[in-house]
């Protein structure tokens, strides 16, 4: 079995970076989010800044005062914490309806059947939140839970200073173990104060200790849970992201570093686009019955088209024959494109007529078949269709978002 | 020509030969319907080269002659003519049709009828008798399962092989195959195959009237045409050229699962089904099982995103193996609308190879339908 891709991202100090973007003069100062200091209020969060002068949530705020006497004290707006953190799920669920949230700033996403790199998508999903909402995220990649929730804790305690840390730390699958064996006995989930104090009597100073140690000593020594913190000490974690919606929409776009007026450049565009919409649709079982295009003008004007197919279809063919229709439709030959996406929606669990004989229908099929294995051994770029490759040119060149 | 003839009866072959009338030829006399004094009748002929009918109805003849008439305009005249004779009366040198009904009076100009291209004249000793009510049945029963797909254009035929005392049309899209054999009351000498447009026959299936009458059916060498003469009517139709598929050697032939089911139960849950399946892909899951002890059942579901659910349980005699299988259920209704025969055997063997329908107790009709394949 192939590796999973498990992202945790959690954003940066949320309600102190929403509380910027209602008031901006806030800015860089050490601030905290939180009850009043005359009362027993405690800080629900506190801004990078602050977090210099030993500032922590959940610290009583009057105790903060005296850490740092400049700390502006705002009180919470959780409505609104609730309308950024839905923004924030809906740039998940572009990527991936596999989204497990934990809490308001949390959660966990997997993004397996994605083709590009685990970390990759990382950075996609960190600039596509800073730059569309403005807000600062960490994220933890690795083949579990477990370890995305450490790596990404870790990535963040590595940073220092008085801006948010936007930290990716990245476990490749196999070195689960090795990273967690030098972190303290606290970081592994299920080791609280009495845990902790017991494992270190027992002799032990780290994860690695634990992963080390014999599973009937520990199954004896604490029971199930014992066991439990045995197999997590070696980075074992099997749990599924338990997301709890069906998935409504596969899109994907993609921002040209330089605008491009090229029509031909961007047909092709849109054929990789699409080619990898497929690419999830037949990865998730599903058919799309409408194909949409999106296209940002210059002037971040962003225009969007969309037709219903005549039969729903995972095929890339009749995608892109879809999308390149709508597009003729809606590009003003010449005019720069700054964005340009395709989408689908309408998804129904995929069927289709098996035929007496092989027709071209089930020809496209299989080769899609074969393709998508190529992709799944070797990765994304390893085939393409001949249409949509980008021949002498630099792919580098345009920053894809899904 | 002058003729009088009657409104209805000229209404009626009208309406026979106007379906051959072709609407969107670049030949304008194509456009139009002969009308010609013949042997004491009046004949009307349509063509659009490749489907021609002609029908004879009766008329007083006063002068002999010929013409051609747009069709629409001629048909939606008579359409709004009383129940009356309606003389018609034809201007040579201007080739105008005086049509006279009652009190209503309409000159058409029309194209000479030299223009119209000639309709053969069938050699009736080289043909085989067919009945009527017969070939309807098998037509109905086997051009449906045609394609409707003009890029493969020997599909959209219907494959008639004519042998000793027996005949057998067939007719297949890729997803299912149709085919009906029925014996013939004269043996032919020698064998015969030919692939007729489902639309000819279709045209056939509606013109010819029930009955127990019989008709001709002719091949004559080397013409690419099929002529079929009837009591007052006569269809041509170009045929296909082209190879038919060996569909004998795809028509599976031993089945792990047969499910027998009353046609009229599993027609109903069929139509129920489709409410919901015609929303999404059509399919709906079959879910065949012999069970424990007593009579087994097919249970048929459908699921639609938009619009839900639905299950309908028939009970069914099961042999074999338990089997859970989707299909399309437009060609599981379309060909139970036409079976025939109170109970219908389902053949299968798995969920990716074809199944076989057919009416219990009849070898001579059987369907073949190629599952739906689920994600």
């Amino acid at each position: 079995m192939t590796a999973r891709k498990i992202l945790h991202l959690d954003l940066d100090a949320f309600f102190c970076a929403v509380e910027e973007l209602r008031d901006v003069s806030l800015r860089g100062k050490p601030f905290a989010v939180g009850g009043s200091p005359q009362g027993r209020g405690v800080v629900a969060s506190c801004s990078y800044a602050a977090r210099q002068y030993g500032v922590h949530s959940a610290m009583p705020m009057a105790q903060a005062l005296r850490a740092c006497p400049e700390l502006v004290v705002v009180r919470g707006h959780h409505s609104g914490y609730s309308a950024v953190s839905r923004q924030v799920r809906a740039v998940f669920e572009d990527l991936t309806p596999l989204v497990e949230p934990i809490s308001i700033d949390e959660a966990f996403l997997d993004v397996s059947d994605l083709p590009e790199p685990a970390e990759e998508i990382a950075r996609i999903l960190q600039r596509r939140i800073q730059d569309e909402l403005d807000l600062p995220s960490s994220l933890g990649v690795a083949s579990n839970k477990l370890v995305a929730k450490i790596a990404n804790n870790i990535g963040k305690a590595r940073h220092k200073g008085p801006t948010p840390p936007r930290a990716i730390l990245v476990v490749p699958p196999g070195q689960e173990a090795a990273f967690l064996a030098p972190l303290p006995l606290k970081e592994l989930w299920g080791v609280g104060p009495k845990t902790e104090e017991k494992l270190k009597r027992m002799g032990f100073r780290a994860i690695g200790d634990i992963a080390r140690a014999n599973e009937k000593m520990m199954t004896t020594q604490f029971g199930k849970h014992g066991r439990d913190l045995w197999r997590r000490a070696q980075g074992r974690d099997d749990r599924p992201v338990e997301y709890t919606h069906e998935v409504k929409s596969i899109s994907q776009e993609t921002t040209f570093s330089k605008d491009v007026a090229d029509g031909d450049r961007l047909r092709q565009t849109l054929a990789r686009l699409t080619e990898n919409v497929a690419y999830r649709l037949r990865q998730q079982g599903l058919c799309a019955g409408t194909v949409r295009i999106k296209l940002r003008w210059s002037d971040f004007s962003t225009p969007t088209r969309q037709l219903t197919l005549p039969r729903p279809t995972d095929a890339d063919g009749v995608i892109i024959q879809a999308a390149c229709t709508l597009f003729d439709a809606l590009w003003e030959e010449g005019r720069p494109v700054r964005l340009l996406g395709v989408g689908t929606s309408n998804l129904t669990p995929c069927s289709h007529q098996l035929s007496l004989w092989e027709t071209p229908d089930e020809k496209e099929r299989r080769l899609l078949a074969a393709m998508d294995e190529l992709r799944q051994r070797y990765g994304e770029k390893v085939v393409r269709r001949g249409r949509s490759l980008d021949v002498g040119r630099n792919r580098d060149d345009t920053n894809t978002s899904k | 020509m002058k003729v009088s003839v009657s409104q209805q009866q000229l209404a009626h072959g009208l309406g026979i030969v106007s379906r051959a009338v072709s609407s969107h030829s670049t030949l304008p006399v194509l456009a139009n319907i002969l009308v010609a004094t013949d042997e004491g009748r009046l004949r009307l002929s349509a063509t659009n080269l490749e489907l021609g009918i002609s029908c004879w109805i009766g008329a007083q003849i006063e002068e002999e002659g010929a013409v051609t008439v747009p069709a629409r305009i001629f048909n939606d005249l008579i359409g709004t003519m009383p129940s009356d004779m309606v003389n018609l009366a034809l201007d040579e040198r201007t080739q105008t049709l005086n049509v006279v009904c009652g009190t209503s009076n309409t000159d058409i100009k029309g194209i000479d009828a030299q223009e119209f291209p000639p309709m053969p004249v069938p050699n009736l000793e080289n043909g085989i008798e067919l009945n009527v009510a017969d070939f309807k049945e098998m037509i109905q029963q086997v051009a449906f399962a045609a394609s409707a797909d003009d890029a493969r254009p020997v599909l959209q035929g219907v494959s008639m092989t004519v042998e000793g005392s027996e005949i057998t049309l067939a007719a297949t899209d890729g997803f299912r195959i149709s085919t009906r054999r029925a014996k013939l009351s004269n043996p032919v000498d020698k064998p015969m195959s030919a692939i007729i447009p489902a639309r000819a026959l279709n045209e056939l299936a509606r013109v010819a009237a029930d009955g127990k009458q019989t008709f001709n059916m002719v091949v004559p060498d080397g013409r690419g045409q099929v002529l079929f003469h009837l009591k007052d009517v006569e269809l041509v139709s170009q045929l296909i050229d082209g190879n038919f598929p060996d569909y004998r050697a795809i028509m599976p032939q031993s089945f792990k699962t047969t499910t027998i089911v009353s046609t009229a139960s599993f027609l109903k849950a069929c139509k129920q089904a489709e409410i919901i399946a015609r929303e999404g892909n059509n399919v709906v899951r079959l879910s065949i099982s012999a069970g424990q002890e007593g009579p087994g059942a097919v249970e048929i579901s459908a699921q639609s995103e938009e619009t839900g659910s639905s299950e309908v349980v028939v009970n069914a005699t099961v042999t074999g193996t338990d089997l859970i299988v989707a299909f399309n259920v437009r060609y599981l209704r379309e060909l139970l609308d036409v079976v025939k025969g109170a109970s219908v055997a389902l053949e299968t063997n798995a969920n990716n190879t074809p199944g076989m329908l057919r009416p219990v107790g009849n070898d001579d009709f059987k369907h073949v339908i190629m599952p739906m394949h689920l994600g």
